[in-house]
Parts: structure tokens; sequence; C-alpha cells
């Protein structure tokens, strides 16, 4: 065997907790910028709960107290807040800062696994997510504002935790798309009229219905009313709430790949 | 090989497109349990909880997951055979089909019909039912059906094909059928017509499920009329698209629009079996076994079209899963069916269960396929070859559709680009060169903005694919993973993350690598441990590229890529830098320089390249460049114009700075005598030889 096959081999034996371990590495670091960067961290972590202790704990205090749904919609609409704003922009504004500094084209040409910046980006948008989320049932519980079975409960987390996943693929959409700067305009251009108009921030009249089913927050609410097992608040079916779930982010994340692969 | 003609990429994209069929069929016998409607005792198990769009989903891969099996066999089967010849073709279809075909039926026989008996004595609460009476040819076939089907029909083609060759020794009918074939592609007729003698035998049929699609023939021995018809058509196109030159390229343009007929009509057969199940004879039934075709074919010619299109280069991950599907298929019905059975009555809904299978189904299939198959026997065996636990030197395999063996010549080079062609758009920006990295030794790559340094330095890295040519890098393709590990890289306009301090963007790099040297070591060798806890986003301009330079280094890599590392470098930086690359070739580590600055060319490089306008125009040592050139550079104090002197025989370049008169020239001796006869008030003549910038000067004109 001559030496360059020798080198190969050596070049080729990936070991595979190497391979875990630069995930982690990765990982850890996403998550260390965010953490590091005021103008991210703050108004993802702060913002939510803030407004949840204005809303459910001042304004609608005692309308709460007579109606328990009314607290469960607070809880929800926020909560949905708190994990998905980190999903959106985590990903897509941080994506597009590096698709403009050129560490992407760097991390595409460095042996790096191919998906550990995705997955980097989303497992730290997640954490980011839990951190938000956390005080915002600490705050519900301790004050009991919100009505929900420990089952229940439980269940809404890991429903809400599975809604982030769209708003993932819609931030590495915008964060493929838009420039650095422009990309923290473009996903609150998105976001934001989502909150309203997906009736997730306060119900809409009925001549709006048609129209909820385009924002993915609409499918994230429901998604989790099914598994919550909350009977007054489910307007589509489990499986409708699934399906458009998953077609949100396969359409988002179709898009996201096929500007990649053609710009890089 | 890169290039996206070649053969092999298109086996690449096949493969891939077997692989999904087969995986597809997994996915299929995991639903089969959740389907509404089903009367106890078709299937293993009947879950609690059903859901009539995982019914359609499952009829819409039924319409054509085998049939896209077969048509990607019978392509693969002409390859083979005349790769191979008959004698070896039958040898290794026995060993390939027969031999798994009698393994599984013996092996697997036993464990489906405890399972099968397990599983029907709890869809009928408790009490095992009765068994039917059987026909006379039952024979069990179960999930291996396709192999036995897949015989049959080498017997009869392989037969057909010797028939034919008798019949028309001139190949006239060979010749018309091949461009019939490509023809009918392009056209799209072949959409439409191919699925006409199944049709014809579906009609027949006297009582038809629609939803079953082609009745499968899995319980006897004796071929069934529309499995033979319909697998039958699909093989035979398969082999002789692969007699076809143009066929696939034609397949890979129509893949837009056969995967839109396919989805239409699929959705067309989705509402008319809605409406009715069960085929009444008339014109409906007439209707749909055509429409049937259509959407079978569309499927089948726009899903090949698609993968052709898009997943033509070589991925490891995906030849790995290429290679897992066929075990995977094989064994994976009793997995399947006992996740099935075992979850049948859980309180829990399809959403949640039937993934798990699937995901439980995987994890065990792909374990079982990579601790028991991939380095066994087995492998052997299923796959023609047998993968041990530690990679191979590339070039070992002897299947088809592996990696070429790579050029791995003792002390050769570690990069190369051979014939590469890379075009954007109308601008060609590398025009059939040909560049190799030696061992050890530093190349710098020398040209003017645009000539196509950055263009070579990025399909070394994998980052672009050439139109023509093969790359490779340290002996492999630089897709591949395992050979980017072998290398640093420092790239023009990159910014790492400014939040990192400089230890943790040198640890995240380390984290790439198998054997990276320590942080404090690198940062020691970049000459930056001042700066180890500092963020990037303080540091200054020098201090980002010792920082890139520190990334590069950090893995040991085998092929450093410096592209113009030193720009905007105060002097000091800069030779630091330039120790810290000297220590690198000390160490036998290559390098890769594209530079503007000639003399870091002339400090550092041991061979030169130059580009422009996408060709290479000159390669050798720093000597060597002078000496292409014999340029020397003449300087006087003289009122000549540079615009006459331009005109005289051997001068290249003629330039005034105030007093002086500066001249660049081939025949320095020539000029020299006419200058004296021109001017005999010149004064202060000098002549010395020219440095690389004249040199280079005069090669990038002359290539002009």
């Amino acid at each position: 065997m001559n030496a360059l096959a020798l080198e190969s081999i050596a070049v080729g034996s990936a070991g595979r907790g190497r391979t875990l371990g630069a995930y982690l590495t990765e990982t850890q670091y996403e998550l260390t910028r965010m953490i590091r960067n005021p103008g991210v961290a703050i108004p993802v972590l702060v913002l939510p709960c803030a407004l949840y202790a204005l809303f459910a704990l001042l304004i609608a205090g005692e309308a709460i107290d007579k109606d328990a749904n009314l607290g469960i919609f607070l809880f929800t609409a926020f909560s949905i807040m708190a994990v998905t704003m980190p999903a959106l922009f985590g990903t897509g504004v941080t994506l597009a800062l590096e698709r403009d500094m050129g560490l992407l084209r760097l991390k595409r040409a460095q042996p790096a696994p191919p998906a550990a910046w995705v997955v980097a980006k989303i497992a730290s948008g997640l954490v980011l997510a839990v951190l938000a989320y956390a005080p915002i049932v600490i705050l519900a519980l301790a004050t009991g504002k919100v009505s929900l079975g420990a089952g229940q409960m439980a269940a809404f987390s890991a429903a809400i935790m599975v809604g982030t996943i769209p708003f993932c693929a819609m931030g590495l959409m915008i964060g493929s798309l838009a420039s650095g700067t422009a990309a923290p305009a473009y996903a609150n251009l998105i976001y934001l009229p989502g909150c309203y108009l997906s009736g997730m921030f306060f119900p809409m009249p009925a001549s709006m219905y048609w129209q909820t089913p385009i924002w993915p927050h609409f499918h994230v609410k429901q998604f989790a009313m099914h598994l919550a097992n909350v009977t007054g608040s489910q307007y589509e079916s489990l499986p409708m709430a699934i399906g458009s779930m998953l077609g949100f982010t396969v359409v988002f994340a179709g898009i996201t790949i096929w500007r990649l692969t053609r710009k890089g | 090989m890169n290039n996206p003609n070649t053969s092999e990429n298109r086996l690449h994209a096949l493969d891939a497109v077997r692989g999904f069929a087969l995986l597809l069929g997994v996915a299929f016998h995991a639903a089969l349990s959740f389907l509404p409607g089903v009367p106890p005792g078709m299937w293993f198990a009947i879950d609690s909880s059903t859901n009539a769009v995982l019914s359609d989903a499952a009829f819409v891969s039924h319409i054509f997951r085998m049939s896209l099996f077969f048509f990607i066999a019978g392509y693969f089967g002409r390859l083979l055979y005349q790769k191979l010849g008959a004698r070896s073709f039958w040898a290794n279809r026995l060993k390939r089909i027969f031999i798994p075909l009698v393994a599984g039926l013996i092996v697997l026989g036993p464990i489906v019909s405890f399972l099968w008996m397990t599983g029907i004595t709890k869809v009928f609460g408790g009490k095992m039912p009765p068994m039917p009476e059987m026909p006379a040819d039952f024979f069990p076939l179960g999930h291996l059906w396709f192999l036995y089907q897949l015989l049959l029909i080498y017997v009869a083609v392989v037969a057909i094909r010797a028939l034919v060759a008798r019949l028309d020794p001139a190949q006239k009918l060979r010749c018309f059928v091949d461009q019939a074939v490509s023809g009918s592609i392009r056209t799209m007729a072949g959409t439409f017509t191919l699925g006409l003698p199944l049709a014809a035998a579906l009609m027949s049929l006297p009582q038809w499920f629609y939803w079953m699609g082609i009745p499968t023939p899995d319980m006897t021995l004796i071929p069934q009329v529309p499995a033979s018809v319909g697998f039958g058509t699909a093989f035979g196109f398969g082999w002789l698209v692969h007699r076809s030159k143009d066929a696939l390229a034609a397949i890979t343009q129509r893949w837009f629009a056969n995967l839109g007929i396919a989805i239409a009509a699929t959705g067309w057969l989705l509402h008319s079996m809605h409406a009715q199940p069960v085929a009444q004879p008339g014109l409906t039934k007439t209707v749909y076994a055509l429409v049937f075709g259509v959407a079978l074919w569309g499927w089948v010619l726009g899903l090949t079209g698609a993968a052709l299109r898009f997943l033509s280069n070589y991925s490891a991950t995906r030849r790995y899963i290429a290679d897992a599907s066929y075990w995977i298929y094989l064994a994976h019905l009793p997995v399947v069916v006992a996740l099935q059975i075992w979850v049948s009555h859980w309180p829990l809904n399809w959403a949640v269960k039937y993934p798990s299978i699937l995901v439980v189904s995987f994890a065990v299939l792909f374990l079982s396929y990579h601790y028991l198959v991939r380095p066994t026997f087995i492998g052997q065996l299923l796959n023609g070859r047998k993968h041990p636990r530690k990679p191979q030197p590339p070039g070992s395999s002897p299947s088809p559709a592996a990696p070429p063996p790579a050029d791995t010549v003792n002390g050769g080079p570690v990069a190369q680009l051979r014939g590469i062609t890379k075009k954007y758009g109308a601008v060609t920006a590398l025009n059939s060169i040909d560049i190799e990295v030696r061992r050890g030794e530093l190349l710098a790559v020398l040209g003017p903005n645009g000539a196509g340094k950055s263009t070579a330095i990025s399909l070394w890295l994998g980052l672009i694919e050439p139109d023509a040519g093969t790359v490779t890098l340290l002996g492999g393709e630089p897709q591949d993973i395992a050979h980017r590990r072998g290398l640093g890289v420092m790239m023009q306009d990159v910014e790492l993350p400014k939040e990192l301090k400089v230890r943790e963007l040198v640890r995240l790099a380390a984290s790439y690598y198998d054997d990276p040297m320590s942080v404090e070591d690198t940062l020691r060798r970049a000459g930056i441990e001042q700066l180890a806890n500092r963020p990037y986003g303080k540091l200054s301009g020098g201090q980002k590229r010792q920082a890139q330079f520190a990334v590069a280094i950090c893995g040991r890599p085998k092929v450093l890529f410096l592209d113009e590392p030193t720009v905007g470098l105060d002097v000091q930086a800069r030779e630091a830098l330039w120790a810290s690359v000297r220590r690198m070739l000390a160490d036998g580590c290559s390098v890769v320089l594209t530079t503007h600055y000639l003399e870091e060319a002339e400090a550092l490089a041991d061979r030169i390249a130059v580009i422009t306008r996408g060709k290479v125009i000159a390669s050798g040592s720093v000597d060597d460049m002078r000496a292409l050139v014999a340029c020397r550079q003449i300087s006087c104090e003289s009122r000549l114009s540079i615009a006459e002197v331009r005109t005289w025989p051997g001068v290249v370049e003629a330039q005034r700075t105030q007093e002086r008169l500066n001249i660049t020239a081939t025949d320095a001796e020539g000029v020299v005598r006419q200058l004296l006869a021109a001017d005999p008030a010149l004064k202060r003549l000098e002549v010395r030889q020219a440095g690389l910038n004249e040199a280079f000067t005069e090669l990038t004109r002359e290539a002009a």
C-alpha cells in the first residue's frame, strides 16, 4: 500500500465520538454567542414574560379569577410567543448575519459535519425557548392564573416545544433569503402580524376566521390545545394541525435548501 | 468524479431511487394496521386508532413503489449483463437474488407465520379463527415475492434478448427502439402509453380493489398476469433506457412535468376511489385502469428524473442508505409487524404510534445492518462487498457505483485539478486547466483579479463542482468530509463570530478534526497566545487574520489553503505569518497560497502557477518563472519618450518616473545598444535581473 492510500485511511477515520463532539461544541458555542449578544437575548428572554405579567396579573387578573378560560388563553398566547421567538430570531437573524460574514462558506469548506450548524442553531434555539418559557410557567403556577392539570401542563409544554420546529424552519428560510440587516425586519414583518391575525393574542371575529390558517401560530396553538385536551379552543382537527405544521416546515425548509444550494 | 454527466454519477442517483423505493415499502407496510375499514384477517394487526389520510398516503406510495423498483432493476440488469456476460450475470443473480430469496423464506417464514398467528388471534379478540381453505397452488412468498418475480423477469428478458439478437442481426430494429424510447420520454408519450398493457391486465380482473393497485402475487409460484405485465413493462423499459444513450437525459429534463402529471392523475384516482372502492364493470373501471397507468409512470419517470437532477453527485450518506436498503427491506417485515401487533390496543393516537413504529423499526434495521450485515458475509452477499469497520483505502472497492479509484501514486500530488472547466453563466472562469500540489511544497497561485484563482480554491474545498474534469483532494473527492479532514483553510472575506474568544474559535474548529493540536499549541504556532481570551470582535484587522490562521492550522492539516492571507497586515504581522507558514511546510504540510503580493510568492513558494482568464499560462519554480520570460530591468536617465521606446523590438514595457526611464526588456543588450545610439546624453544606466513582478506582467500580457 502506498503512502497516499495510507494517508487516506488516516484522514478517513472519523470517530463517531468526535462527530458527536463537533455537534455538541457547535451547539455550545452557538448558545454562548446568543447569550453574549444582548440584542438577541434580552428581547427574546424578557419580553414574553414581562408581557404575560402585565396582562395576566395586572390588567386581566380579576377577570381570570372569574373566567378560567381567559387564564388559559393568555398563558397559551405568551407561552407560544416565548418559545417561538427564539426559534425564529435565533436561527433566522444569526443565519443571515453569518451568510453576510462568509462564515457559512467557511464551515462548508472546513470538515464541519454538514448539518452541525443547523442542528446547533435549532438546539440552542430550543434551549433559549426553554429559558424564556420557564419563568412564565413559574409565574403562572405561583399566582394560580392558569387552570391546567399537571398532565395537561406537561402535554402543553411538549406540544409548544414541537411547535417551535416550523418557526425554526421559517427562521432559516428568512435567514437564507435576506441580508443580515434586513432579516430582523422581515422576521418581525411575518411574525408579529401572525401573533394577532392567527387569533393568538385576542380572539378573532368570525369574519376573520378564513385567514387564520395561513399563520403557523394558529396550528401550533391548535396542536397544543389538542394535546393538552383543552376542549373549548379546538377549531381544527389534530391531523389537520399536525399536517399544517409539517406542511409549513417542509415548505420553509425546502425554500431554505433550494436557496442555500444555489447561493451557499 | 464531479462531472454530473459521467455514468458513475447517474448510478449514484439511480441507486438512491432504488433505495427510496425499498424504504418506502417499509413505511407502506408499517401503515397497514392503521387503515380504516379493513376486514379482520387481511393483515397482521388492526389498530385501535385508524386514519383515512394515512390510508390515502399508503395507496399513493403503493401505486408506484414496486414499479419504480423494477424499472431501476431493469436498468441495472442490462448494465450488469453488458458488463459481466451471460454466465457471470446468472452467477451474480444467483448470489444476490436467489440465495436471499431461499434464505429469507427459510429464516423469515417461521417467524412471520408465528407473528401471523399471534396477530390474528389478537385481531379476533383472543380466539384463533378457523383457517380458510387454501388453494392447491398456495405458496407463502410473503414480501419476498418481488425476488421471485424478478428472477422470472430475468429469464423472460434474457430469452427475448437472445431472440431479438437472432432476428435483428443488423441492429435496425434496436436502433429504432432506442430512438423510440428516448423520443417517448422527451415527448412524454411514454408517460401516457407505458401503462397501457398494465391497464388492460387490470381491466380484465374479475374483482379489483382499487386500493390494492397491482394485486400482489405473494400467494403462489404461478406467475400472475397483472404483476407480470406491470412489473415486466417497468423492468423492460428500464432495460431499454440503459440501451438508449439519450433516454436518461430526457428523463432528467422532464422530471417536473412527469411529477405534475403524476400528482394530477393521483388526485383523480383518490377522488374516484373514495366514491367507489371496488371496481364495477363499466366505463369507470376502464378509465380508472388507464389513469392508474398514467399516474404510475408519471411517478416512476418523475421521481427518477428528479433524482438524476438533484442527487447525481456522490454522497457518503446516501450511498450508505442505498447499500442498507436491500437488507432493510428483506428484514423489515417481522420487526414492523411485531411492533404493530404490540401497540395495536394502546390507547394512543395513530399520529403517535405510526411514527414511533417507523422510528423504532428503522433504528433496529439500520443498527442490524451496521453491525450484522455491512461488515460480514451477508453484506458481501447482498451488496457485493464487505465493509470492514475501519474504512478501506479508496479504490479497493469492486462495486461499479463506488467512488472512482483515486490516483494514488507514491509521493504524488496531494491535491489536483485535472481538465477542469467551470462556467458561471456565459463567463468561463476556468478553461480546461490542470494544476497539482505536490507533497510538502508551497504552490503559489498568482493572477490578476477575476483570473480564476478563487474558483480553483473553491473547487478544492468542495464548495463548487466543475462542469468538466476531476478534482482530487488527498486521494478522494473534496465533497467527502473524510478527505476534507486533512485540510485547513483560511478564506478571503470571512468574519468569524465576534462574540467568541479566540480560544473558543480554535476549540470549535478543532472539534471538526480527528487529531487536532491542543488549543495552546495552536495559538503558540500562530504566535497569538496573548490574544487567547480576547473576543474576536475586539481584534484589529491583522490580529483577525492571525486568528483565522490559527483556525486553519488547528487540525494538523496535510494541505493548507490560504486565500490572500496577508491582505491588510502590517509588515511585522506579515513576517510573523510567513514564519508560521514556513513552520507548517517544515512539518511536511503542503500549502496552496493565492496572493497578489509577488514578494510573498518569491519569499515562500516552491512553485508558482500563473492563471489568467481561466488558463494556467505558466507554472514552475520562482527561478523557472524568471527564466521563462528572461526579462531584465533597464533603468536610466534619458529624455527619450516612452511611446518611442515601447515600439523598439525586445521592449516589454516602458515607464517614466520623473527623470528616470524604466524599461523591461527580453533582449537587454539590444535595447541598451539602441538606447545609447538614440540618446547620447543618457546617464546612470543600470541593468538588473527582473523581479517576479515584471515577469508576471510579461506573462499576463502575453496571454492577453
